[in-house]
């Protein structure tokens, strides 16, 4: 019994060391990127290089450099405006189309959902030329609210495909509850299924959210106002603005980006992690 | 369920309007121009004037030799990249399962490189792979390994291989989370009467666990295939093409064509070429697994 034990404590042992690498790993980019916003801002790299800032050299004036900036809090403002608004409409629409889709037969259902997931599989960024011009016949090009309408479309089949996977696995008692009762399609959508189904609204939202939060190729062809920029177009264009990159300044900009999306995600994680389990499982 | 009267006829069309209207407007209407304008002489050069090109665009696009070297790119990138991701993401999900404690803690932190955003972590990457970076410095200067510096983002192959790895370092996490459901949902019994029939843990692995698993294994393979063609913020971020358009890929050179020189028909059958081998692949891929599933 003892032998089983000890064997048993060994492997778990080398399953820590493993994961540990692992997580090493998954996490240095990060460290560096953050142990980097508090070196000084030097125009050239470093020699030697140090992982981590020495004692007497470590500052903060990259930080002060990014936050003195009115443009940073314009940037930071936009990208949470769009990336909020987005989640919001996304949400509404998506979860109607799957209830509509999972609950009712209605001519072009089939259509309707084959070209949800057909969409899937095509890139966003292959439809980029004509949803310029698009963009442009409606004048929405370089205004921050004219990002909204085309994010929403983009997230509209995968949010709709996992919805409505998880709207079929209500009871639809409770809809013929409801209907039994006297009430109608819009009392089953807002008094059962949005309820039901939020923990499924809420895994797609943060990813929704993500998405909007850090789109680049869309953000950066049709905003051209530096005011107008979300926080990635921004950071990019710290990025080789001059002669040579201020390091110091992209990172500590993008540290600055990044730590309300790792706040989100560590407070919200199971959600992140059921949205994908139901997704993965069902295939 | 059947809808018996008009009013809930109604509204079910009420719900269904604002996402088919901005999916048929924002969506579908953009694919359907594409098509046309793929076989369209469309240029900056005729602007107002495009006439019917035929099948011009398409053959341009299959004939031009950077259009090869970036779908070659696209190509080797997925090759690497998918099953690079998917046997890591699975060892840590086998891993993280088999442990008694702290598997949240591992899961969140090897869900961060999944919810960082691209541009950000194509910069870091592109500083610590620079000639002057911290890698090259760890290896001539701590390990000795080289004698002078690689210029590791000015070759093709370099280029490449950092856009991979960063690539599989950030698809992990994701994959560890998808498998590790899946993990969780084969009978506990299975294994029980493996274990009587003297399975030790590795064969247990290949003859229960894998082929409890293999619908979460096409929906991984599927969703990552698609994320490899769509490769296009790290490109564009860590080498920008260079050197001379040999580490474009698809997108990033579909992206140049239309941006930069302007020639939106070639562009638009390039995107068309993209999307019919990307539908090809996913069919591909659902009948291959659906024929060992047979067997």
């Amino acid at each position: 019994m003892k032998r089983i034990v000890t064997k048993k404590s060994a492997k778990n042992a080398l399953l820590y060391i493993f994961l540990l690498l692992g997580g090493a790993v998954s996490v240095m980019p990060m460290i560096y990127m953050i142990s980097t916003s508090l070196k000084p801002n030097g125009a050239l790299y470093e020699f030697p290089p140090h992982f981590l800032p020495t004692a007497e050299n470590i500052t903060v004036e990259n930080y002060a450099y990014i936050f003195g900036q009115e443009k940073f809090y314009r940037n930071f403002l936009n990208s949470a405006f769009v990336a909020l608004t987005t989640v919001l409409i996304a949400a509404f629409i998506a979860t109607a189309l799957a209830f509509c889709l999972a609950r009712f037969r209605f001519p072009g259902r089939k259509l309707l959902f084959g070209l949800v997931i057909g969409t899937m599989i095509i890139p966003g960024t292959t439809l980029i030329i004509t949803q310029y011009q698009l963009a442009d016949f409606l004048n929405v090009t370089n205004k921050l609210w004219g990002l909204i309408p085309f994010y929403v479309a983009w997230v509209i089949p995968f949010s709709t495909f996992m919805i409505k996977g998880y709207i079929e696995g209500i009871p639809r008692d409770y809809d013929e509850a409801v209907y039994a009762d006297g009430g109608n399609v819009f009392t089953v959508f807002f008094k059962i299924i949005i309820p039901l189904s939020s923990p499924a609204i809420a895994s797609v939202s943060i990813f929704n959210f993500l998405t909007a939060w850090e789109e680049f190729p869309w953000a950066l062809t049709v905003i051209n106002d530096n005011l107008k920029r979300t926080l990635p177009i921004a950071i990019s264009g710290f990025f080789g603005q001059h002669q040579f990159t201020q390091w110091g300044y992209v990172f500590a900009m993008s540290v600055a980006s990044l730590m309300p999306v790792i706040i989100v995600f560590i407070c919200f994680q199971r959600y992140f992690v059921s949205g994908l389990q139901s997704g993965g499982i069902k295939g | 369920m059947e809808l018996r009267t008009g009013r809930n006829k109604r509204q079910v069309a009420l719900l269904l309007l604002p996402g088919v209207a901005m999916f048929a407007i924002f969506t579908i209407y953009p694919i359907i121009k594409l098509f046309f304008m793929s076989f369209l002489q469309w240029d900056f050069g005729s602007m107002l004037s495009q006439s019917f090109a035929g099948l011009e665009n398409y053959k341009a696009v299959l004939g031009d030799e950077t259009f090869r070297i970036a779908f070659a790119n696209t190509i080797i990138y997925t090759l690497v990249t998918v099953p690079g991701q998917m046997i890591l993401g699975l060892m840590a999900a086998v891993f993280i399962n088999a442990i008694p404690r702290f598997r949240v803690s591992f899961r969140v932190i090897y869900y961060i490189p999944v919810i960082t955003s691209w541009v950000i972590v194509s910069l870091v990457f592109r500083y610590v792979f620079n000639t002057e970076g911290m890698l090259n410095y760890v290896l001539t200067n701590v390990l000795h390994l080289t004698d002078s510096y690689i210029a590791w983002l000015d070759t093709r192959w370099g280029g490449l291989s950092v856009a991979m790895m960063l690539g599989i370092w950030k698809g992990v996490g994701w994959n560890m989370v998808v498998f590790l459901a899946a993990l969780q949902s084969v009978p506990q019994e299975l294994y029980e009467s493996a274990s009587i029939d003297g399975c030790g843990s590795i064969q247990k692995f290949f003859k229960i666990t894998l082929p409890s698993i293999r619908p979460t294994i096409l929906f991984a393979l599927v969703m990552l295939t698609i994320g490899g063609f769509n490769v296009f913020t790290s490109i564009k971020m860590i080498t920008g093409g260079k050197p001379m358009h040999q580490t474009e890929t698809v997108l990033t050179w579909m992206y140049y064509k239309a941006f930069n020189t302007g020639e939106f028909g070639y562009a638009a059958a390039l995107s068309f070429v993209v999307a019919v081998t990307l539908i090809f692949l996913a069919v591909l891929q659902f009948k291959v697994m659906k024929n060992n599933e047979a067997n």
